[in-house]
């Protein structure tokens, strides 16, 4: 199938919040990005309704390194606080990626694409995403290229093998579950060469309720056809009048 | 691993100190906590027998106040709400004629208290010993039985004296025990209990593991709110509250907390904290306890900002933030001058001492703790690496940040000369001056962890700000400022880390800040001969050299016209100085005798050519020596 895409993700900083340390609000990183962090990121690049990234691997480049910052977060009812967020230095990371179509999307059937979706992809990767690419956070700007898995060198080259411990996989949302809930999964991270190989959303044991909600409807309501658009933008196909 | 998962393996490693007191270097007892116990300063002990009579009752020394008591997730962090601790705790929870001495109180402490006990007394996991004293508190006569035995004390309408004043001293002597162990007055003691029992070794309950595992198992039954640990990934009982007291005794902030229900922390995606993420109770217990262990054994702390460094595997790890004389303490061999060669090899020797075959997977953390605000607590700095990478690192740390420094002292309190690293706090003061405020002091230790552990570059405005101080003696004592100097020094050389400079003078080197540096130090030594051993005024070369460091050009030429009279005084004795004088300056070509400000180079210069110049002829010749002897 056409629907791999594989790119290096770079930023000055990471943020990608260990849950336990968000409760009170002194932020402190994870050593690596989560499954759904690096999910967003691709969305960010490329996303349609019709189709569910899934994160196959990592490739950690640099080495883990944490910097403290003072920040004042704003505080919602007024005012303002201050905190130490703890941010991952210079990260660097290669990911591969494919997408599949949403089962649960059977209303968007007629948009099961595979070539079209897989060009696109390619094009906004090589554009550098459709949307701003962040690491975590929303402070922490990202920067994507396409690239091959693998190459160059990495820091963690020649260690056999991290273990990181229990950490979120991600969250689990009704439109790619077809459940009424919000779950969050965890699993058990270990990077080996540098590498993380996620296990797919459904093989994650742990999972933990927080939450429901229900799928976004698409319809004729809140979606247009390209070629309605391209009528209405462009009457009698675009000739000079 | 995450940091949590990390210090509870940690607690695990070490299980088998759990309650065992050590000391510390100010006599401070502090231990690595059973789970669901903490630590409190007792006033009183009442001793009972087993039948839960009384038997005696002493005010506890402050030296030995340090209890271990056990204590729910709520009586843990309780604040005005009374919540009684399972077993120890404050008169007004214990004793049940607490109103006759001290008036009313609100919301009945003391029923909480033994209804509290009576669960504990009524479940399978119970102690006899803990049941005597349920059976002595419940009689109802604590108050009545301290004041009996004259450990506390009342005033003639019976009442609870609130204080020893001096009228009082003068009529009944000197102060009561009680009044110098309390701080406020006498209602807050803390009592716990001893119950003696014939035939049986241990009747402190505070010390009796027994206790403490029964209590851990009864409250383990108490637990039934079970959920997924975000950090060991099982269904465990839930933990709702965390610890607080991390950094010391009066620490009022968490790690971990959640009562953030206005600001939008983790609202937004999850309605309660509890949705957002959840952490078990023994994980919780079990990471915060082997934290605050750890930082009473072997963290620092500045402005309230903690540096800790552990090993998982073997506690012990050179510390990062010492100097190489500290490293080889318990090491005989401590050489003054040292060729390069050999005391590279010194330093590989007392760091080889942490190195053991032990397991490769093997890790040293360094974590540094701050709070922001005094509620909150950040881990602002987390590093896990390979212990053999560690003890490398460190290594060529000390082998390129060094120096050749005179300030340290023995413990004859002689001063001893050493080669190598500064430790990281002088490195702040060089930097900053000794006054320098603690807030500037914490922030650079935590900027200097990256050179020190990754080989990063020293940041640059230390390595300036140090420059400038060193090239202003006049500022400071002459021992503070040599200090500065060979601190300095040691920066700039790792700074310069490939030109790969040592103590020893190098002739061959012609870069011009280099060789400026020595001309100043011949300057220097002429003066100081000259002026003889009871003269201590400062040298022109020291007076200028502030000026010379930014425009070398022409303060050069009044260093020189100063030096005039002196190598006048000194006749044939300056010629070898002159000479000296002559060699370097004909090394410096024209287009750099120029007033472009000199680098920190020039300090090096400065340092190796006056060491070289102070050998005595002794030395020299051992070296000469020596060195026919290597070829």
């Amino acid at each position: 199938m056409r629907n791999q895409l594989e790119f290096e993700v770079y930023g000055n900083y990471a943020l990608f919040t260990d849950p336990v340390t968000k409760l009170g609000g002194e932020k402190f990183s994870y050593h690596v990005p989560s499954y759904q962090a690096l999910k967003g990121i691709v969305e960010s690049i490329y996303w349609k309704p019709s189709i569910i990234w899934h994160i196959d691997e990592v490739r950690i480049i640099n080495a883990i390194q944490t910097e403290s910052k003072g920040v004042r977060p704003i505080e919602y009812n007024g005012g303002n606080t201050l905190a130490y967020y703890t941010y991952l230095r210079n990260p660097r990371y290669q990911v591969r990626c494919h997408f599949e179509f949403n089962p649960y999307r059977q209303d968007l059937n007629h948009d099961h694409n595979e070539g079209k979706h897989f060009n696109i992809a390619k094009r906004a990767l090589k554009a550098g995403g459709r949307r701003d690419i962040f690491l975590g956070a929303r402070e922490c700007q990202g920067y994507v290229e396409p690239c091959v898995f693998g190459e160059g060198k990495g820091f963690y080259d020649e260690v056999p093998e991290v273990d990181f411990g229990i950490m979120v996989h991600g969250i689990s949302y009704p439109d790619e579950t077809g459940r009424k809930e919000r779950e969050t999964r965890l699993w058990r991270v270990k990077m080996e060469y540098g590498v993380i190989r996620f296990i797919r959303p459904e093989e994650c044991a742990l999972i933990r309720k927080t939450g429901e909600g229900s799928a976004k409807p698409f319809g004729p309501v809140n979606m247009q056809s390209v070629d309605n658009l391209y009528e209405e933008l462009l009457p009698r196909g675009g000739g000079s009048e | 691993m995450t940091w949590l998962a990390t210090l509870k393996k940690t607690y695990e490693n070490h299980a088998d100190v759990i309650g065992q007191f050590e000391k510390k270097r100010n006599d401070r007892e502090y231990a690595l906590l059973p789970i669901s116990h903490t630590t409190q300063s007792a006033h009183i002990e009442v001793n009972l027998d087993g039948q839960g009579n009384f038997i005696s009752a002493k005010v506890v020394d402050k030296n030995e106040a340090s209890t271990i008591i056990p204590c729910t997730e709520a009586s843990a962090s309780r604040t005005s709400a009374p919540v009684p601790h399972p077993l120890f705790d404050k008169l007004v929870y214990l004793a049940g004629d607490f109103t006759r001495y001290c008036g009313d109180v609100k919301e009945n402490p003391h029923e909480k208290y033994l209804e509290q006990l009576l669960s504990w007394c009524e479940s399978p996991a119970s102690h006899p010993k803990v049941k005597s004293v349920y059976t002595y508190l419940c009689k109802g006569t604590l108050m009545a039985d301290l004041i009996r035995e004259k450990v506390l004390w009342v005033d003639e309408q019976g009442k609870l004296l609130d204080k020893w004043t001096t009228v009082m001293e003068e009529k009944y002597g000197e102060k009561p025990e009680i009044f110098k162990v309390i701080a406020s007055d006498q209602s807050a003691a803390f009592v716990r209990f001893a119950v003696h029992v014939p035939g049986e070794a241990e009747s402190r309950l505070w010390r009796d593991q027994s206790v403490q595992q029964s209590f851990i198992q009864y409250y383990d039954r108490e637990l039934t709110d079970t959920d997924l640990c975000y950090v060991s990934g099982d269904h465990l009982p839930y933990a709702d509250k965390h610890a607080s007291r991390i950094r010391n005794s009066a620490d009022k902030s968490k790690l971990i907390s959640a009562n953030d229900t206005s600001g939008f922390t983790f609202r937004g995606r999850f309605r309660s904290s509890r949705e957002a993420a959840s952490v078990s109770y023994e994980v919780s217990q079990k990471a915060h306890n082997a934290l605050k262990w750890l930082i009473e054994r072997q963290g620092f702390t500045i402005d309230g900002k903690v540096f800790l460094v552990w090993g998982t595997e073997k506690l012990a790890v050179p510390d990062p933030f010492s100097d190489t004389f500290s490293l080889y303490q318990d090491e005989e061999a401590l050489g003054g001058d040292l060729a390069n060669k050999e005391f590279a090899n010194q330093i590989r020797l007392a760091i080889g001492g942490y190195r053991y075959d032990g397991d490769y997977k093997s890790k040293v953390i360094i974590m540094v703790l701050d709070a922001a605000t005094p509620g909150r607590m950040a881990i602002v700095y987390y590093r896990d690496l390979n212990q053999e990478l560690f003890l490398n690192r460190l290594e060529n740390w000390h082998i390129t940040c060094s120096w050749l420094h005179r300030y340290k002292k023995d413990g004859e309190n002689r001063i001893r000369s050493f080669i190598g690293a500064p430790a990281t706090r002088d490195i702040a003061f060089a930097a900053y001056g000794p006054r320098a405020n603690d807030k500037v002091v914490k922030g650079m230790i935590e900027r200097m962890l990256p050179p020190i552990i990754d080989g990063a570059k020293i940041p640059l405005d230390i390595v300036r700000s140090a420059i400038t101080r060193a090239s202003n003696p006049v500022g400071m004592d002459e021992w503070e400022w040599e200090k500065t100097l060979s601190i300095t020094c040691a920066l700039v050389k790792k700074t310069y880390e490939k030109e790969g400079f040592t103590v020893g003078l190098d002739t061959g080197n012609t870069d011009r800040s280099y060789l400026f540096g020595r001309m100043l130090a011949i300057a220097d030594v002429l003066e100081r001969r000259a002026l003889g051993r009871e003269e201590k005024r400062a040298t022109n070369a020291v007076r200028y050299m502030n000026a010379f460091a930014q425009r070398p050009g022409r303060t050069w030429t009044i260093i020189q016209s100063n030096l005039q009279p002196y190598q006048a005084r000194m006749g044939t004795e300056a010629t070898y100085y002159n000479q000296l004088l002559d060699e370097v300056g004909a090394q410096l070509k024209a287009e750099h005798f120029t007033d472009r400000p000199l680098s920190g180079l020039y300090l090096l210069g400065f340092y190796s050519q006056r060491h070289e110049l102070y050998k005595s002829k002794k030395e020299k010749e051992e070296e000469t020596g020596q060195d026919s002897t290597n070829h």
